[in-house]
């Protein structure tokens, strides 16, 4: 699929280059505006287009965001009213997959665990973005002592046993609060992006667009936020989207564990498989479903963060 | 080599210093205290104040910070070093130091079973790339990393434990036997569940590793002299291959600490993850600390050793 004619820098570099010399030869200029000028964002799009399963990784994450907006909030508190008379009721149409233990709807209480799930990932995985830039856009600008401090401190938090840790702060601090639970594993989480974001910055330095900024004047937090943040963001942006599908992995496995989100608060993908063990005998298909809806969001995030990887990297310009 | 090891070992120490102070500081300034699980009305209140001031938690923080710093590092002398246990009195030493070699042994067996099972996989998928048989493993694969480990430990339990009762519920031996085939007989679904996620890594690094190393010139001349396939695959290619496959060790030792202390509270294997959980749930402070002072050492010193492997199977790598 690569090589049949898609590349689409190629031909534009050599079709720019020769109307380059025949503008400067001939003096047409007008002809120059003719020519349709990709941005760089219409290229990255070009690119994630062809990455056939990264469209299907958008379209999956999409339907499941849909899912996990729409259905909690056409139902209501459907997802923890119990219908007493309906225990371990089998698929019905306003049930496709069953009732549980105390009546509740397995489907509504799903898509509800999705959304705390997914509420958890984005929410856990911005914390990361925002420690993570700014420490490490402060090492990479800055340099020198700056620099060697925060990244000692990286080494440390990179030395952490993580999940104990994340385990400690929720228990510690509010067991099966959502809150806690995002926070906990942003404070942790957020070591690879401060260091993608701080080589960036290290390589950007020295840049010359960035150099111009500064000979015009500009002041460092103008060239750190506008000239080179846009510029370090492609890494960023990847992380983040992998990141989503390890934060949402955490949560699960905290409320399993009985530290993240408690039965009695909220539906959690985790506190549900929880809930599933002690019935697996009468109803052993409940640890089946919050898995797959687990594995689910997990896959589309890590496909749609290698179909980013490619179309972000502008390397792959040239290579195809 | 051995300068380098030493300086490691240095750099190590303020690593472990700040391990201990972020540590200390969230046990301290959690909400809740040890003592409140004693706390009804028919305590009276000033007992607790007693046992507030038997462990030590009525001084000032840096006093308390101090007095327990200078004692850790005492450990290979002092029973005492890391204090009691505030669950049962015992020394926090003998409590830890006891659940160390289960841990491992977990830790190691699923290491091995990545190894065994991982590398050939990558072989065979980088050698017929784009085969079935790459296509299949990348598949599987693609799904064993997106199964989390501990839903995956939990399907184990229920259909191999609960379901068709072949193995083992949990715990580390049956009641009063102890030898090596029942505790090999306990270990196969935990050290599976934590196995297979890394499997499913290894293997992808692998046939890319691999599939880097089949493109060198080394590759070609030594068919061209005419060696055997086999010979050039695993004499030439998968040496080479296996070089950048060490550094995942380092990045493994972490992750399969983490899927230590979910999957040891699954299967109630006795190691320091089930230790974890029970410590932080009983607010054992000696014991949090000291786990977490571990799981830092222990992820310092797989790094180190990842990197010590590297320079040993790499005659170009000079420390």
């Amino acid at each position: 699929m690569a090589e049949t004619g898609l590349s689409p820098l190629a031909p534009e570099l050599s079709e720019a280059g020769r109307l380059s010399a025949t503008r400067e030869a001939a003096g047409q200029v007008d002809e120059v505006d003719l020519i349709p000028v990709r941005t760089y964002w219409q290229l990255v799009r070009t690119r994630f287009v062809r990455h056939r399963l990264a469209v299907v990784a958008l379209v999956t994450m999409a339907a499941l965001v849909g899912l996990a907006i729409v259905i909690p909030t056409l139902t209501g508190d459907l997802y923890f009213k119990p219908d007493l008379t309906k225990i371990h009721g089998g698929p019905s149409l306003e049930a496709p997959l069953g009732y549980s233990n105390i009546g509740q709807n397995i489907f509504i209480r799903l898509m509800r665990a999705l959304q705390t799930s997914l509420q958890v990932g984005f929410a856990a995985v911005l914390i990361i973005a925002v420690i993570g830039v700014t420490l490490g856009s402060i090492a990479g600008f800055f340099g020198s002592w700056v620099d060697n401090l925060i990244m000692r401190f990286v080494d440390v938090v990179l030395s952490l046993p993580t999940f104990f840790l994340i385990i400690m702060l929720v228990a510690f601090f509010g067991q099966g609060n959502k809150f806690v639970v995002i926070f906990a594993i942003g404070l942790t989480g957020w070591t690879l992006a401060c260091r993608l974001v701080r080589a960036e910055f290290l390589r950007l330095r020295e840049a010359d667009f960035v150099q111009a900024a500064r000979a015009l004047g500009a002041s460092s937090y103008r060239i750190a936020s506008r000239h080179m943040l846009p510029a370090a963001l492609a890494p960023i942006i990847v992380a983040a989207t992998l990141g989503i599908a390890d934060a949402v992995v955490v949560e699960a496995a905290l409320s399993f564990l009985g530290f993240g989100i408690s039965i009695t608060s909220d539906a959690s993908l985790g506190n549900m498989l929880n809930n599933a063990q002690s019935y697996f005998l009468r109803d052993p298909i409940l640890i089946v479903y919050p898995g797959v809806v687990l594995i689910l969001v997990v896959l589309a995030a890590s496909f749609l963060g290698d179909g980013l990887r490619d179309a972000l990297d502008p390397r792959q310009l040239i290579k195809r | 080599m051995a300068t380098y090891i030493l300086r490691r070992l240095i750099q190590a120490i303020p690593i472990l210093i700040g391990i201990s102070v972020i540590a200390f500081l969230i046990v301290h300034f959690a909400p809740g205290s040890p003592v409140d699980k004693f706390r009804s009305g028919r305590v009276n209140p000033a007992l607790l104040e007693q046992l507030m001031v038997l462990y030590g938690l009525d001084k000032p923080l840096p006093e308390q910070f101090a007095s327990w710093f200078t004692a850790f590092w005492q450990f290979p002398f002092r029973e005492d070093a890391w204090g009691y246990s505030f669950r049962d009195g015992r020394p926090v030493t003998s409590v830890i130091f006891e659940r160390i070699p289960n841990t491992l042994q977990l830790m190691g067996s699923a290491l091995l079973v990545t190894t065994i099972i991982s590398i050939p996989l990558g072989v065979l998928a980088a050698v017929k790339q784009y085969s079935l048989a790459d296509k299949v493993i990348s598949l599987l694969a693609t799904i064993g990393y997106a199964m989390p480990s501990f839903w995956l430990g939990l399907m184990l339990l229920f259909i191999f434990g609960v379901t068709l009762k072949l193995f083992p519920l949990y715990g580390r031996h049956t009641l009063g036997e102890d030898d090596l085939p029942d505790l090999l007989w306990h270990m196969v679904l935990p050290v599976t569940s934590l196995a297979i996620q890394q499997v499913a890594g290894w293997s992808r690094y692998m046939r890319s590793s691999m599939l880097e190393v089949l493109h060198q010139d080394y590759m070609r001349t030594a068919k061209a002299k005419g060696l055997a396939s086999s010979r050039v695959i695993f004499k030439h290619g998968l040496r080479n291959a296996l070089i950048p496959i060490i550094t995942l060790l380092g990045l493994t030792i972490p992750s399969l600490l983490a899927g230590a202390a979910i999957t040891e509270t699954i299967f109630s294997w006795p190691g320091l993850g089930f230790l974890a959980v029970q410590a932080v749930v009983g607010y054992d402070y000696p014991v949090v600390l000291a786990v977490v002072m571990i799981g830092g050492a222990m992820v310092i010193l797989g790094n180190l050793l990842a990197d010590v492997l590297y320079g040993l199977v790499d005659p170009r790598i000079k420390y």
